[in-house]
């Protein structure tokens, strides 16, 4: 087991973690969530099994992430990474190497040069496809890595990749290890919220699973529609002395039997959990109320308009929950938009147009309430696309997944600002020079949130288990503030 | 400059393999790298017994590797281990680091070697993952496509229709080679080419003579098994321990108590009081049913009055088919059952997965012994002669539907491209991990990638057992699960479903004829088309092909056909495409035929719906394929492209010999069934198999006390937790097997004990003296688990649908977002029998920690967080549930509050209320009823106020009962 040392001290979150009946959660959470019988034998350890918050192993540059994760695989060659040279090469055969990596071998095409013009941005001169006007706004904010690569070309694999450091299923996602190592600041409300779309991505509910971690450290749905979070509140609505009737009968019943039977903790931790579950009630009813923001806002995150709403909706409301000391954030896209098979020209202008405006407010807002600092954005998907055309029976063109070279940024919590970081070859289909593989990615996410990926560990089976696993992970400093 | 050291080798890769072979030479080595590792490598990877086996001092000992394959691969430095634990930091260990140049000089040297001047003479197992990866599937076991069949060395120099695959020494004429570089080979719409370097050791290999590996040539060592490592506990026989001499042996009732007692008086404890007999109705209830007792059931147990009424009760309790219900859960969760292949988003659902389900039940419910269960699941397919018999029986089914056991881990090689040879090991993987933890309590997965780091199980051992499973599950001769089906059906079974087909047959065909007529002259004009824009001799050719019957003609026929299938054959949507009249005539018929062919689930499971295809009934069966089956290997590092020496069925040594009978397949004459599973099945049920009979005692003893002897009930290993009481755990082991392996037997046997008997309440010695309980000085506090929560509050409310077996309960999405079971006709149906798809979990279920099956759960945990509270207050099935229960009460007493409170006492908590209770129940109806009616007001409902809101005020203490501790907890 890793010790995490000392207590954070709190800060401007404290305000929002003592919402509510004013009792810091803390040690009520140590019995509420409570991993109960089956205690690991001798020589294991008592796997921590709270959300309290811990310090890292060193001095955090960010205390939160808000992870916007693009899944489907937007398409690097049109977005990020300019490759005049496939212009040049256009209509050319694709290389061998490239088609063993392909996933449908029976529409392959020829190298396909972008739609969309790549201009330079900001005082660091960051070049963007006109695809991509605000977050244009923002390149003197954020670290552009051109230099990712994936080890799978499926979307399935590829995601639990970036999500647990394996392809396979069934691992801790990036969001559990986190709040297990660190726990979180507003005992009222979950440490690890994950916002999702209309419908849910690829692997569903495993993209932010615990895994064989304590359960109490998967990520929290809080749905598209309404109800945001299930169950809240009963589907009619009932008066609060009504509520409070129930409560109250429970209570005193509750109180008798735990009276009768001394000596038995996991009654006591119950009747907290249904206190618990009254306050979050409030807490997340509060996050929750976007009436609360100014109109200027509301237009900065493209609220009114129906092309950003659900997307903007969705980072105004990773702000506030990071606001109220949520430790992880994360934002799903619905279904697979990014992942253009075939009339990319139709489909990356929508999955733009959706997206571009919010992600760069999110930005700008965290920025102009000095939340930038300590809260680390990363915006990406699973992997990127192909350098070349894929035809499916004849229709307008689209890209196949490309696994070996895609691009991500990330803002705040201790990157650069206005940086770029790598390349791909001439034709942007592998990452070439300064690679950096998932797993480097997810050491040197770690380390911004104060952590080493080779001290963070579950024991299990008598193994360390890590987000990194035994692979090779290089921290990137290179990207470092 | 420092920079450019570290790019060049990048830019080579980028470039390609094609790098002069002549840049490097031994004295490069000598005088570039050497002082490198000898500075910074050599301390621990030279000399007589190297780490991992390696020695770093000489190139050929690199290239021979060490415990984790070859350390480098000429020519190619991204892909070699070396440079990747380099690069990593994994090595060098401790404060010595190398330089970015350094790394970099060692990249452009390995860059530099090119396989011939490094002198690997490349073999076999350098090219078999080649073949195993993009040929065998059609030139191997199952399909010699073109008379071709690459698996042997005779049979690439045999070659097909077209010659001999292989020229030895020469590439050019190789037909193998020269197809793979034309790109004819392999098919490019179907399965990806192999890469540049892998095509460059094809040649090699070729030029080099193209050798193979004759079986036992090849040096092998694995790691030795030292006398220690048979002494450890687990891997020695249990023995059957003298009973113990206690100081209190009035305070025992059976042999168990013994044990138990001798460690609790050691301590000055001793049991604590017996509890009272409701308190143990309801244990005994929800321990062997998952549901706590009726009304009625209380009110009979409260009037037996004869000796011996509590093992009465066992007895028929044990009889109910409750019972099989309850613990079948115990077993599916070993097994990891799913009725959804996981693995694709798309969760396909597997049609026939249930029968194992009900296989289980039945099995547990007529008490199969324990051995035969274990035999019945590993190999019923070579227990019975089922391809001869004359009559299909329910034996024969469910014998058959048993080795589902090792059919249930994610599997989307269904699907195309989940379907590579690294996808199918891991299938095996993790059905070995299924044996390993529910079986032998070993994690033997451990030791797929290298020897296990604390047990003593090589890495050969692990792919040994892996061979065992090969002549069923063959990674190079893959059936999908769609045709992995046994067509073993019951004659009634088959009946019905012919004739629910048999209407809609008839208008399948109706419709796809009249597709196919409507789609003809647009076929027609689209091939002119087509074929106007190609070169004019092969127009002719595939003009042939086209009206050539699919599947014949010659290979190259068969080729181009493949070529150009767009064009010979265009499918409905590029013709939907090409003429929109067409596709829109042809949209409607489309539609209809989707419709019945149910293609999505395609499955037993929609058999409700009167207009929709029902698939033939099939049984998800693991069987020998029969054959030769292809060899086995060890893999390096798990990787399917990594192949080591051969390796041959086999189980761990630590497990064989001294006593034990080794593990020996057992083919049942006169079939063609290898008997591998067969053996199997007897070497782990062999009289004192270390751990066969200690790993199932454990879980059934964990169930009933909440806590299993050994803690670790999937791990006996060294890394495992010790036996509480080590005695006790033989001793039952023992008795196990003694009492013929029943399981009702063991349940009989530990419930009748004191110790099982035992109040849950806490006294002051005890809480000072086993304040964990490890003694088990008392029973423990227990809270329902996810099934006995969804369970008990139907049965209390009334709104349980008893039906046993058959097609799984389909799931619908609430508006509010919660995945809900649909109900029948009869209420709603026990969990178990609720479908269990991987990507959409019962949300009720999912919040008490249902598992998700990746692939099969071990040990459930039992978490609490505020979400459970939400969902048992908030939602709208317990309050519709609590609704019902309120009703039925009025119905029963109109007008009666106190027998109303009375009933919901009986119902919902298995007793009468308190004087007291009833008391404070009543006045919070008073106040829930004021509340209710003035809502009832606000919001102008239309329900008679007085009654509407007495029949509100009612579930709402309904409810609260339902969410009460008293219910939730088993005492």
């Amino acid at each position: 087991m890793t010790h995490f040392g000392t207590k954070f001290r709190g800060s401007r979150r404290d305000f929002f973690s003592r919402l509510g009946d004013g009792v810091h959660g803390a040690a009520l959470a140590w019995l509420l969530q409570k991993d109960l019988p089956g205690s690991p034998g001798p020589g294991q350890g008592r796997p921590r099994i709270d959300l309290t918050p811990l310090a890292p192993h060193r001095e955090p540059k960010a205390k939160s992430v808000i992870h916007l994760f693009m899944n489907g695989g937007p398409s690097q060659v049109d977005l990020f990474d300019h490759k005049p040279t496939l212009a040049r090469m256009a209509g050319g055969a694709a290389p061998r190497d490239l088609l063993n990596q392909i996933e449908n071998m029976d529409q392959v095409g020829t190298l396909m040069p972008s739609y969309w013009e790549f201009s330079r941005h900001g005082k660091c001169g960051m070049e963007l496809s006109e695809l991509l006007p605000h977050t244009a706004t923002i390149v003197d904010d954020i670290t552009l890595v051109r230099s990712m690569y994936s080890e799978h070309f499926n979307h399935e694999p590829a995601i639990n990749l970036f999500h647990t450091g394996r392809t396979i299923t069934g691992r801790p996602t990036m969001g559990a290890w986190v709040t297990y190592a660190l726990g979180t600041e507003n005992q009222n409300l979950p440490g690890y919220v994950v916002l999702e779309d209309k419908n849910l991505p690829v692997n569903g509910i495993q993209n932010w699973q615990a895994g064989w971690l304590p359960p109490t450290y998967q990520g929290t749905r809080f749905r598209e529609k309404d109800p945001a979070v299930l169950n809240l509140n009963p589907r009619e609505r009932l008066p609060n002395p009504l509520i409070e009737a129930e409560r109250s009968l429970l209570r005193s019943l509750d109180h008798s039997h735990r009276m009768e039977r001394p000596w038995q903790p996991d009654l006591s931790a119950r009747i907290s959990s249904y206190e618990l579950a009254a306050r979050m009630q409030l807490a997340a009813s509060d996050a929750l109320d976007l009436s609360q923001e100014s109109e200027a806002t509301k237009e900065m995150y493209g609220l009114n308009n129906e092309a950003t709403a659900s997307y903007g909706r969705r980072c105004l409301l990773a702000r506030r929950l990071v606001e109220r000391g949520v430790r992880f954030v994360q934002i799903f896209i619905e279904y697979q938009i990014w992942d253009n098979h075939h009339s990319l020209k139709e489909k990356l202008e929508y999955c733009c147009r959706k997206t571009d405006q919010p992600s760069a407010a999110l930005v700008r807002d965290l920025k102009q309430r000095g939340l930038l600092d300590d809260t680390l954005v990363v915006w990406g998907g699973e992997f990127g696309r192909m350098p070349i055309s894929q035809v499916r029976d004849g229709g307008a063109a689209g890209r196949d997944h490309g696994p070996d070279g895609f691009s991500l940024w990330m803002a705040g919590g201790g990157v650069k600002a206005g940086y770029v970081h790598g390349a791909t070859d001439d034709i942007g289909h592998k990452a070439a020079v300064d690679r950096v593989s998932v797993h480097d990615f997810h050491a040197t996410f770690l380390h911004l949130l104060g952590l080493n990926h080779r001290d963070l560990v579950f024991r299990r089976h008598g193994l360390e288990e890590r987000l990194t696993d035994q692979y090779p992970a290089r921290l990137v400093h290179e990207i470092l503030a | 400059m420092v920079r450019n050291l570290w790019l060049t080798p990048l830019a080579c890769l980028i470039l390609g393999p094609a790098f002069p072979a002549s840049r490097s030479d031994d004295s490069d080595f000598e005088r570039d790298i050497l002082p490198i590792f000898e500075r910074t490598c050599l301390q621990c990877h030279s000399g007589a017994s190297p780490q991992g086996e390696l020695h770093l001092d000489r190139l050929e000992s690199m290239l021979a590797g060490g415990k984790s394959g070859p350390a480098l691969v000429p020519g190619a430095s991204d892909r070699s281990l070396l440079v990747s634990k380099l690069v990593s930091g994994a090595m060098p260990p401790g404060d010595v680091n190398l330089s970015r140049e350094e790394i970099g000089a060692i990249r452009l040297w390995i860059d530099g070697q090119s396989a011939h001047a490094a002198g690997v003479a490349y073999t076999e197992k350098d090219v078999l993952p080649i073949f195993q990866m993009h040929c065998v599937n059609c030139h191997g076991k199952a399909k010699q496509e073109a008379g071709l069949d690459l698996r042997t060395r005779a049979a690439r120099l045999r070659g097909g229709e077209s010659g001999p695959a292989i020229v030895p020494g020469d590439p050019g004429r190789s037909l193998l080679y020269s197809r793979i570089i034309s790109q004819e080979m392999p098919p490019l719409d179907e399965i990806r080419p192999p890469t540049t370097a892998e095509v460059e050791v094809l040649r090699q290999w070729i030029l080099a003579g193209a050798r193979d590996d004759p079986p036992g040539t090849e040096a092998v060592t694995d790691r030795s098994l030292a006398p220690e490592d048979r002494e450890f506990w687990s891997f020695r026989s249990p023995r059957p321990p003298a009973l113990p001499r206690v100081l209190h042996p009035e305070q025992a009732r059976n042999p168990i108590d013994l044990f138990l007692l001798s460690r609790l008086e050691s301590k000055g404890l001793g049991f604590s009081p017996e509890a009272e007999p409701l308190v143990l109705l309801r244990r005994a209830y929800l321990d062997l049913t998952g549901m706590p007792p009726t009304s009625r059931e209380v009110l009979d147990y409260l009037e037996d009055r004869e000796p011996g009424a509590y093992e009465r009760l066992l007895d028929r309790l044990l009889d109910s088919p409750a019972y099989g219900e309850r613990w079948a859960q115990y077993w599916l969760d070993l097994a990891g059952y799913s009725d959804s292949e996981g693995i694709v988003d798309e969760d396909k659902v597997r049609p026939h997965a249930w029968r194992y389900r009900d296989y289980v039940i039945r099995a547990l419910n007529g008490d199969t012994p324990y051995d035969r269960f274990l035999t019945e699941q590993l190999a019923g397919d070579e227990l019975v002669d089922y391809r001869n018999q004359e009559r299909v029986t329910r034996e024969l089914v469910d014998v058959l539907a048993a080795t589902g056991f090792l059919r249930l881990t994610p599997d989307g090689t269904y699907n195309q491209p989940n379907r590579s040879l690294q996808d199918k090991m891991d299938i095996i993987a993790d059905e070995l991990q299924v044996l390993g933890s529910s079986v032998l309590g070993l994690t033997i997965g451990c030791a797929r990638c290298h020897d296990h780091k604390y047990d003593p199980l090589s890495q050969r051992e692990y792919y040994s057992l892996a061979a065992i499973l090969q002549t069923a599950l063959d990674p190079y001769d893959w059936r999908p699960p769609t045709e992995r089906v046994l067509r073993v059906a019951l004659e009634a079974d088959l009946k019905e479903i012919e004739a629910h087909n048999a209407p809609l047959q008839v208008k399948l065909r109706n419709l796809e004829k009249e597709l196919e007529d409507k789609a003809r002259p647009y076929k027609e004009k689209f091939r002119k088309e087509a074929l106007a824009a190609l070169p004019p001799n092969l127009q002719a050719d595939l003009r042939t092909i086209a009206e050539t019957p699919k599947g014949k003609g010659s290979s190259l026929q068969r080729f181009l056909a493949r070529k150009f299938k767009e064009v010979v054959e265009p499918t409905y949507a590029a013709l939907g495409d090409e003429f929109p009249e067409f596709k829109e005539s042809a949209s409607q018929l489309q539609t209809d035929i989707e419709h019945i062919k149910n293609s999505k689930y395609g499955s037993e499971t929609n058999f409700r719906d009167k207009t929709k295809y029902r698939t033939l009934p099939g049984i998800r069966a693991l069987y020998d394929m029969g054959g030769d089956p292809s060899p086995a290997y060890r893999l390096n590092r798990g990787e399917a492209r990594s192949v080591a020496e051969r390796v041959y069925p086999g189980v761990p040594r630590v497990l064989s010999g001294n006593g034990l009978e080794p593990y020996r397949p057992l083919p049942p004459p006169g079939r063609d069934t290898s008997g591998n599973r067969l053996g199997l099945a007897r070497w782990l049920t062999q009289e004192g198999h270390p751990l066969t009979s200690r790993v199932q005692v454990n879980r059934i003893w964990g169930h009933h006390f909440g806590r299993e002897l050994v803690t670790t009930p999937g791990d006996f290993g060294r890394t495992g937790s010790q036996p509480s009481h080590p005695r006790l755990l033989d001793w039952l082991a023992a008795e196990f097997e003694d009492r013929g392996w029943s399981m009702k037997a063991m349940h009989r046997l530990i419930m009748t004990s004191a110790a099982y008997r035992q109040t849950s309440r806490v006294g002051p010695g005890a809480s000072q003296q086993d304040p964990d309980n490890l003694l088990f000085s008392r029973m423990p506090l227990r809270r329902l688990d996810a099934e006995a929560i969804h369970d008990s509050v139907l049965r209390v409310t009334g709104r349980l649908d008893p039906t046993l077996f058959g097609i799984p309960v389909h799931l619908k999405e609430e508006s509010s977002g919660e995945v809900v079971p649909e109900s029948t006709p009869g209420g709603w149906r026990r969990a178990v029998y609720v479908l269990k798809r991987r990507r959409m979990p019962v949300s009720s279920l999912e919040a008490f920690d249902y598992p998700v099956m990746i692939p099969n759960c071990g040990q459930r945990r039992q978490s609490n967080v505020p979400l459970q509270a939400l969902q048992l207050v908030n939602g709208e099935l317990m309050r519709g549930h609590a609704r019902y229960l309120a009703g039925r009460l009025m119905d029963q007493s109109p007008g009666d509050m106190p027998g109303q409170i009375e009933g919901l006492y009986l119902e919902v908590l298995g007793r009468y209320p308190t004087s007291g209770e009833s008391r404070r129940i009543e006045k919070s109806l008073q106040r829930l009823e004021r509340e209710w009616r003035s809502h009832l007001e606000r919001k102008n409902d239309p329900a008679p106020r007085g009654p509407g809101a007495r029949w509100s005020a009612l579930s709402s203490v309904a409810l609260t009962l339902l969410n009460s501790a008293e219910f939730m907890y088993i005492d």
